[in-house]
């Protein structure tokens, strides 16, 4: 044997058992703040479970979810993945320049047409007959591998062929280009979406489009929410990323602004700080998703102005909304992954408000959950 | 239950470990047996009763079997009865259907895990038992011990009774401080294979599923099976390491499986290195009792491909798996008539391409669904086809490279590299050289830096594994479906 064998044994033995003492003594954790989800939870045990096995699978999850450090350990594979074996992704999330991005590729056409189809389901139903026809806008959201993929040599989406297909199947819009608008420093590092202190020319230029006097011209103040922001990509990336500011951009008008809820009947501000502490911060925009919002704007409708806008959106319209808002009465939010098409007409008078399908390419490539 | 799991690694095997060794020596075939027996319930529960089943029936007929024909038979016929009702049944069904064109319904029976180990393992003790090699095991907690003991039961290596018998004996079972260590630093490392090389090429193995495709490529085929060969030996000769690691520690002495197979210089050689215990299953219950080579050319040849057939059935119950055994076969014998002497006398590096060139073709038909997708992947590789369901006559080529091929080569890139290495002898020769250096030299301080570094490698390792697990879903063994 040599000298150091019973030494070098101690230690394997010691780090070994230390590890399952953990595994065995740590209490369980409900939820995993990184990732954004619940964690498994000890399996319920009965000779049923076991015989049809649903214990041997649900505790093979809960190993893996309920293991001390976990985030830790994550963290510790993902520098392995990026530093050992060079890869150029962890769980199709990169990181260049400080900003985390998702791979998103390739262009999913049938995807594509499957949400210009719910589109124009809508706009046969509700929007042709209407007023509202000629005052029918889309514009589509760069993810920030609009900016990155190409650059650094990740998978790039087609974005002109998405683009054209949109086109191709929303004959009866007015589509808005946001891609020359955009850059990268407009997006949070370690999320998927746009900072709205960043998107003021965005609004800009839809106002421009759309006709709107003040979008993108007012006076706005920037409020900081939270100084150690960290996104979805934060998470799923399981680098030690840094924290960044989340910043909203308000003024009396929307400050007077009331946002009425349908899930859940609850009437609130435009900004909803309680929701800084939740999850998910983004979802101080509007409290984030949600199937159907109405913002009334008293300060307009005092002047007269009972301008309506609604808004076919996914997350991204939440920060967006609040943008517009002066130009308009009332703003109503609609997010076709909470609520089917043909509901709507039980919850929307459609008499002619403009409308504007803004969606994020990410939803517009994997769209299926539109109802 | 895997070797690679959370479950195992830091909840089943901590508690054997201290109810092992704190338990008195004696106690160690029944806590093997308990644990093993948890082990294979954890995965198969509804399966136990067949192990059981196997177990109690070989090992009473056994205790007969030297002195009555009929119980050797009725042994032997159980066992495998067991194996092709489970294993093969369905595949009979569908190939009595697909060749008479007469619609048979499959029995859709469930493939118990690990019963193609643990039932050559009855066999090669009942055989060897009518031959009079060995005596018959008369305890039969030490016999059930032989066949289920964990570390060996699910995917080998194959252990022949003889070589086990006397450490089948707890109290004549060796335990050291040496051998422990020993035992930790193969299981690590077998655990490393597994859960850092073998997952990860496993990934981009199943690339070709996610990927849209128009972005495959004739590149992205052949490199797409040049992992899946490195996927494939790190994967089992990783649990092979664990499985031998795990007995050293509890005191056996399990036979190696593989040598660096991928560095032979012909097929023969290659079948000398790869899956050694099956190879040598195969050979002393199969090939030498029908002859061997000791008969006339035409029996000579019906032998060896009645041998690689079924060493192509024993991996799945599919025509793939036969094509690849009889493709061995026909490798083998074009070898022993004439190959093995022109590879002789060619380049060692004219040789190795072309044994590398072989297993890539024969993985082909052992990575696909089916004949059919094997046929096709293979016609993707040589230019000659189109990808998907729509690919036939008409349908556009397959280009040489595509975008995304050369995005996965660069992520990959490295881990391939790692994984070309793992695949030779260096990193072991060096670690020798340097023993052997240390050693001339008697260089306490070397020795020391080597001993401190290889303990630094091997906690680094078990960190980074369990880093891979609690990222990781689970992740079964390829090997599980044999």
């Amino acid at each position: 044997m040599k000298p150091w064998t019973k030494g070098k044994l101690s230690v394997l033995v010691l780090v070994f058992f230390a590890l399952a003492a953990s595994c065995w003594l740590s209490p369980s954790k409900e939820t995993s703040d990184s990732e954004r989800r619940a964690l498994a939870q000890w399996p319920e045990l009965s000779a049923e479970t076991v015989l049809d096995g649903t214990f041997m699978d649900e505790f093979e999850t809960y190993a893996q979810d309920q293991f001390p450090g976990r985030e830790k350990f994550r963290s510790l594979k993902a520098l392995a993945e990026y530093g050992i074996f060079f890869k150029k992704d962890q769980h199709d999330i990169y990181v260049k320049d400080g900003y985390a991005a998702q791979i998103l590729y390739p262009l999913n056409e049938n995807s594509v047409k499957n949400a210009a189809e719910r589109f124009r389901t809508v706009y046969e139903t509700y929007l042709e007959k209407s007023e509202s026809k000629g005052r029918i806008f889309a514009a589509v959201i760069p993810d920030k591998g609009y900016f990155m993929a190409e650059k650094y040599g990740y998978p790039a989406l087609d974005y002109d062929r998405l683009a054209e297909l949109l086109k191709e199947d929303m004959d009866y819009a007015t589509h808005i280009n946001l891609t020359d608008t955009l850059a990268l420093e407009d997006y949070y590092r370690t999320d998927s979406h746009w900072r709205q202190e960043q998107i003021y020319k965005v609004a800009g230029v839809l106002g421009e489009a759309m006709g709107l006097e003040r979008a993108g011209k007012s006076e706005m103040e920037a409020v900081i929410g939270l100084t150690d922001f960290r996104g979805v990509y934060y998470g799923q990336s399981a680098l030690p990323l840094a924290g960044e500011a989340l910043v909203w951009l308000t003024n009396d008008v929307i400050e007077n602004c009331q946002a009425y809820n349908f899930e859940t009947n609850e009437t609130t501000g435009v900004y909803q700080t309680e929701k800084l502490e939740a999850k998910d911060p983004y979802d101080v925009f509007l409290g984030g998703a949600a199937a159907l919002i109405t913002v009334e704007n008293p300060t307009a409708q005092a002047e007269g102005n009972h301008r309506e806008l609604i808004l076919f959106r996914d997350s991204f319209g939440s920060s967006l909304a609040p943008l517009l808002l002066e130009d308009y009465g009332t703003v109503t939010l609609v997010d076709l992954r909470y609520v089917q098409a043909a509901y709507l007409e039980q919850l929307i008078d459609f008499h002619g408000q403009d409308v504007l399908f803004l969606y994020g390419a990410a939803m517009l490539n994997d769209s299926f959950t539109l109802k | 239950m895997v070797f690679s799991s959370i479950s195992f690694l830091y909840y089943f095997l901590p508690v054997v470990f201290l109810l092992y060794f704190a338990l008195p020596k004696r106690s160690g075939n029944g806590v093997l047996l308990l644990a093993s027996l948890v082990f294979y319930g954890y995965g198969e529960p509804r399966y136990l009763l067949l192990m059981g089943i196997s177990i109690l029936t070989a090992w009473a007929l056994g205790l007969i079997v030297p002195r009555s024909r009929a119980a050797f038979f009725l042994s032997v016929g159980i066992s495998l009865g067991f194996l092709v009702w489970f294993k093969y049944a369905d595949f009979f069904v569908e190939s009595f259907a697909t060749a008479t064109g007469i619609p048979v319904e499959p029995l859709k029976i469930g493939l118990p895990i690990g019963i193609s180990f643990y039932t050559f393992q009855i066999l090669s003790y009942t055989i060897d038992l009518y031959r009079g090699k060995i005596k018959p095991q008369a305890n039969p907690l030490r016999f059930a011990t032989y066949v289920a003991l964990f570390p060996q039961l699910i995917a080998g290596p194959i252990v022949v009774y003889a070589s086990v018998e006397q450490q089948l004996d707890p109290c004549r079972r060796q335990r050291s401080v040496a051998a422990v260590y020993e035992g930790a630093r193969r299981f690590i490392i077998g655990l490393a294979k597994k859960a850092l090389l073998a997952n990860g090429l496993g990934e981009f193995t199943a690339l070709l599923g996610t990927m849209g495709a128009e972005e495959g490529s004739v590149l992205f085929y052949w490199i797409r099976i040049i992992s899946f060969a490195m996927q494939i030996y790190f994967d089992f000769s990783g649990y092979s390491d664990m499985a031998i690691g795990l007995g050293r520690m509890l005191g056996f002495s399990f036979p190696e499986n593989f040598n660096y197979p991928y560095i032979a210089g012909s097929i023969t050689e290659f079948w000398r290195r790869w899956h050694m215990t099956l190879g040598g299953w195969f050979r002393e219950y199969v090939y030498i009792p029908l002859g061997g080579n000791r008969v006339s050319a035409t029996r000579w040849v019906l032998n060896l491909f009645v041998v690689w057939g079924l060493t192509g059935l024993w991996h799945g119950a599919a025509w793939n798996f036969v094509v690849w055994g009889l493709f061995h076969g026909f490798l083998l014998m074009m070898e022993k008539l004439w190959l093995l002497r022109l590879l002789e006398k060619a380049p060692s590096w004219l040789s190795h391409l072309y044994v590398l060139f072989s297993i890539l073709i024969g993985l082909t038909f052992f990575q696909a669904d089916s004949l059919g997708d094997a046929l096709e992947n293979l016609g993707v590789m040589f230019g000659f086809g189109g990808l998907g369901a729509d690919a036939g006559a008409g349908a556009a080529r397959v280009p040489i490279t595509s975008p995304m091929t050369w995005y996965y080569l660069k992520s990959y890139g490295v881990l391939f590299l790692v994984g070309i290495i793992g695949c030779l002898p260096w990193a072991k020769r060096l670690y020798d050289r340097i023993a052997v250096w240390t050693s001339d030299h008697e260089s306490i301080v070397m020795g020391k830096v080597m001993e401190l570094v290889e303990l630094f490698a091997l906690v680094g390792l078990l960190l980074l594994v369990t880093a891979y697990l609690v990222d990781g879903s689970y992740n079964p063994f390829l090997y599980f479906r044999f």
